[in-house]
């Protein structure tokens, strides 16, 4: 992907990470499940109407028609073996041409969608570290092997006290830390690389927070998997952060699951509630 | 409601219009689903009433403590350095508690369980063996059965136990027969929790709902075994060595990373199993003495001494391609013995996760998965002080204690939640800190240790003193918060000894002439069974080569086998050290001292070893020695496999002990007794409340 791409999708992540904060706020008070559950709610409508508006809904109305009208050809005249080839020939294309249809909603709302999921991951993909947990906060230098060593040095603050650390991993270039964390709250970890200072977003906290597991590296892919923070420049001398966050817990909101129990939900309140909207799908 | 229901279904009968109308339609709906509602809702609080514990808030709380020696308990109680344990003495009773015949834990535990003796649960040593197998050795307490039938496709075998293909899965089963004490409770709508208690692996079902249990000696790591450690060190052999407990590897690192394997669960989808194994890297960074263990995506940083958390680790079991991958969980801690000049990495036995086990660890299934939700990540193999590595020369006392420190801490955390979740009925609680710690670290003389110098045998034992000083404070903290409402028993299964000298069964055997030939280095690879009479296997156990019985048995049974018998106990009962010390306390006939329905595997034999000796390592699996009598040069220097009247354990109650002998199998009787209940016919004990 082009920088311009890049730049593009991270000023698009500032706008999302804007929103976001404001709008997802709730999740960090409310109960998990209730939080998921109101979120695939709110989803699932706004993605109903936002397909409402940029689908084109006589069309789909004509086809879904075409395929009902031929499905009852099908049951009608289901010892004619031509009649019912050819029903289930239109069936299929009737089908064919609703994904067609369908194409546009899906490439207006790809992006929104996109930024939404980025957001949701914050919250769900991993959870914040308690108050005296501890893990591995990794450097990832750029460069390559025969690159020259910086000095790095991570500043000392007092929401975190160092375990164990710095170890250089010489075949990665990279540098990591145990870290303990000590205050709750959203925490500026600093870096000092060469000179340079560079920063990483630390949550620590008992209830659900925004957690950023990687800044990213100057790379499309990271930069929309990881959206809470900017990417590190090409030119900076590292490359990326990554901090090791516990996996969440809870079948609507854990790890594993958080991505799967929104798509079920949204798309199950879609269906629900098309008749309100009066949307075809 | 149903008043209701009855009046508007009458107006529907008396209605003299021909239909229905809406308004009738709709009262008798909503009547109805009110009615379904209630129905629903009554069923409900039925049910749940069913379920409601009716113990009458009695509360009874036992704590065991395996291997608690009443000598040292009773001397440290004197010397004020166990108060609390001195204070419940004095409000009820302290007294010994007579232990199994052999005391060995996993029959020590059974005895408790049922209340009766060994001829009741079928468990009479570590090891048992199937006389139509001549002497092929088996956990006694449980036993992995092959599974049957298959669909071959490639090279895999798939299983499938539902009709038409009705194939028998592998399975554990318990081999602990008889009845458990708390299906009586359980009967009786009295709720019992049980944390870890021995013996009782696959843990056995509730039938009422009123019994949860977490299973304790006896559970396999996921390798299947009873604790498999794994060492990668830059000193390790050149092809990875199976040692008694472990595997130990070479790690050669290219650059500051070297690749390793750990080894895992086998895949049972394949015909032919093999484990499965785990790439992991390790990155030396030697400016700071420290290293990255990067496993699975997880990075793990560690400086030599240093403990990780617990990991969890995906095994993935992959079978025919058109089967989804299964996957299951193990969890271990990693252990940098040394980082620099000669890295070493100690890997623990991998544990089966409990917040997604693999097998069935706790009954209900699902208990184990709550309270691994309130404490996260936890050991949940049966030996969780990893012996092994001590005694293989991995861990050094030091690192053995502070292991056996991070056990005794899961432990206590365990403890806060079983208090926490505790209202009424039965608590147990089981701790083998003692055991499994006074094994190594146990030296309660004057006399030579085989491997330590004395001041160093008594500084040891000092950490022995201090753990029961800390079971001393929970115990004062738990009869703080229970000690008015509750009974509170305080018990173990055995006391202690010294092990400092060892006694190859199998070694006499063949020097007075049972068992031949003389050349014979183990029964399992080249004993002349046609010219044997009795052979040893399992610590205390002496077998005859019983015709009928044994797969090549040739000593007859009746006259002979009872001359055999008596023969062997009296030149045993004879055998002294080269000192002149006795050997054998006493040496008991199993149809003797055993009734009961499950006594066919039982030894004919049991040897009773004085304090000081024990069966030697090699005679336990039948090996032979040159010797017959050694020194033990084993870390594990202390031991209980000793005769019963040696090592008795402790009682300690908060309730006056009426009972003036009394005796693990009495402890069953007596908390059903507390609950009101009458001692069943399935036991032999008695109640120690009563005289």
């Amino acid at each position: 992907m082009s920088d311009l791409t890049i730049r593009a999708t991270t000023q698009l992540n500032q706008i999302a990470n804007g929103i976001g904060r404001l709008l997802l706020s709730p999740l960090g008070s409310l109960p998990a499940f209730f939080g998921a559950v109101v979120v695939a709610i709110v989803t699932g409508i706004l993605m109903l109407i936002a397909f409402k508006y940029t689908s084109h809904q006589s069309a789909m109305k004509k086809i879904r028609s075409g395929i009902k009208a031929e499905l009852l050809a099908l049951s009608l005249f289901k010892d004619s073996i031509a009649v019912s080839l050819g029903s289930q020939w239109r069936i299929v294309a009737g089908a064919l041409k609703s994904i067609l249809v369908s194409l546009i909603p899906i490439a207006c709302m790809i992006v929104p969608v996109t930024l939404l999921l980025g957001q949701l991951s914050l919250w769900w993909q991993a959870r914040p570290l308690q108050v005296g947990e501890d893990t591995v906060i990794t450097l990832n230098l750029a460069g390559n092997e025969k690159s020259s060593w910086p000095e790095v040095d991570l500043e000392p603050s007092p929401a975190v006290q160092t375990n164990v650390g710095p170890v250089r991993i010489r075949s990665k270039r990279s540098i990591c830390w145990n870290l303990q964390a000590l205050e709750p709250g959203y925490h500026n970890l600093v870096f000092h690389v060469d000179g340079q200072n560079v920063e990483k977003q630390l949550a620590v906290g008992q209830h659900p927070m925004r957690t950023s597991i990687q800044r990213p590296a100057w790379n499309w892919t990271d930069v929309v998997l990881y959206p809470a923070e900017p990417p590190f420049d090409p030119k900076s001398p590292v490359k990326s952060i990554e901090i090791q966050y516990p996996p969440s817990s809870g079948w609507a909101t854990g790890t594993q699951s958080w991505l799967i129990f929104w798509f079920i939900g949204s798309t199950i309140v879609a269906f629900c509630f098309r008749g309100v909207f009066k949307v075809t799908l | 409601m149903l008043t209701g229901m009855i009046g508007i279904l009458a107006e529907m009968t008396n209605s003299n219009s021909t239909g229905i109308d809406r308004r009738t339609l709709l009262k008798g709906a909503a009547a109805a689903t009110l009615g379904a509602a209630s129905l629903g809702a009554a069923s409900y609080w039925l049910g749940g009433v069913s379920r409601v514990s009716r113990s009458l808030g009695k509360k009874v709380i036992v704590i065991g403590i395996d291997g608690m020696d009443p000598r040292l308990t009773s001397s440290m109680m004197r010397e004020g350095l166990l108060p609390n344990l001195a204070k419940m003495s004095s409000q009820g009773g302290f007294s010994d508690l007579a232990t199994s015949c052999p005391p060995q834990s996993p029959v020590a535990w059974a005895n408790f369980i049922n209340g009766a003796g060994p001829g009741s649960h079928g468990i009479f040593d570590f090891i048992h063996r199937h006389p139509h197998e001549q002497c092929q050795p088996f956990y006694s307490a449980a036993e992995t059965v092959a599974g049957q039938g298959g669909l071959e496709i490639g090279e895999h075998q798939l299983q499938l136990d539902f009709w038409p293909f009705l194939h028998k899965p592998a399975e554990t089963i318990l081999r602990r027969q008889g009845t458990p004490f708390w299906d009586y409770l359980d009967e009786a709508g009295i709720p019992s929790t049980f944390y870890d208690i021995p013996a009782n692996y696959p843990p056995s079902p509730s039938k009422h709902g009123h019994h949860r249990c977490l299973s304790g000696m006896g559970t396999p790591d996921m390798l299947g075994s009873y604790g498999t450690y794994q060492y990668f060190g830059e000193d390790g052999p050149q092809k990875t060595v199976d040692e008694a407990g472990g595997k130990r590897s070479k790690l050669r690192f290219i650059g500051d990373t070297a690749n390793c394997k750990l080894t895992g669960p086998e895949n049972g989808f394949l015909k032919t199993p093999v484990p499965i194994v785990i790439d992991f890297q390790v990155h030396r960074d030697r400016s700071a003495n420290c290293v990255v263990v990067e496993i699975q995506g997880t990075k793990i940083l560690l400086k030599p001494g240093q403990w990780s958390h617990w990991t969890r680790l995906d095994f993935p079991l992959t079978g025919p391609s058109f089967v989804p991958t299964k996957h299951v969980s193990g969890i271990c801690r990693f252990y940098l013995l040394e980082g620099d000049p000669n890295f070493r990495l100690y890997v623990s036995p991998i544990n089966i996760d409990p917040s997604a086990p693999a097998v069935r660890l706790s009954e209900p299934t699902e208990f184990v998965q709550d309270v691994s939700k309130e404490l996260g990540l936890f050991s949940t193999t049966g030996f969780q002080e990893d012996h092994k590595a001590r005694t293989n020369g991995i861990f050094r006392d030091e690192e053995y204690l502070r292991q056996a420190s991070f056990v005794l801490e899961e432990r206590l955390a365990l403890l806060e939640y079983a208090i926490k979740n505790y209202d009424d009925g039965l608590l147990f609680f089981y701790f083998s800190s003692s055991d499994l710690q006074s094994h190594m670290f146990w030296w309660n003389s004057d006399e030579r240790h085989p491997t330590r110098s004395a001041p160093e045998a008594q500084k040891f034992f000092s950490h022995i003193k201090a753990l029961y000083q800390k079971l001393d404070a929970v115990i004062g903290d738990l009869h703080d918060r229970y000690g008015s409402r509750a009974t509170v028993m305080v018990m173990s299964d055995h006391g202690f000894a010294n092990f400092g000298r060892q006694f190859n069964l199998n070694s006499w055997l063949r020097d007075n002439g049972y068992l031949n030939p003389h050349e014979c280095t183990s029964i399992m690879d080249d004993v002349d069974w046609s010219s044997t009479t009795a052979y040893g296997l399992g610590i205390n156990g002496l077998y005859l080569n019983l015709k009928g019985r044994e797969r090549d048995g040739i000593v007859e049974p009746g006259a002979q086998e009872d001359a055999l018998k008596d023969e062997l106990a009296t030149r045993l009962m004879a055998v002294q050290d080269v000192d002149g010390q006795s050997v054998i306390r006493g040496v008991y006939r199993s149809d003797k001292v055993y009734t009961g329905n499950a006594t066919e595997l039982a030894p004919d034999l049991i040897i009773g070893y004085r304090r000081g000796y024990r069966a030697s390592w090699e005679t336990c699996l039948g090996g032979l020695t040159p010797a017959v009598l050694l020194d033990n040069d084993s870390a594990w220097s202390a031991d209980h496999c000793a005769d019963a009247l040696e090592v008795p354990g402790l009682l300690c109650c908060n309730q006056t002990i009426r009972s003036k002998n009394p005796s693990l199998i009495d402890l069953a009787p007596s908390i059903l007794e507390d609950f009101g209940l009458k001692t069943p016919s399935s036991m032999t004990g008695r109640s120690i409340f009563s005289t």
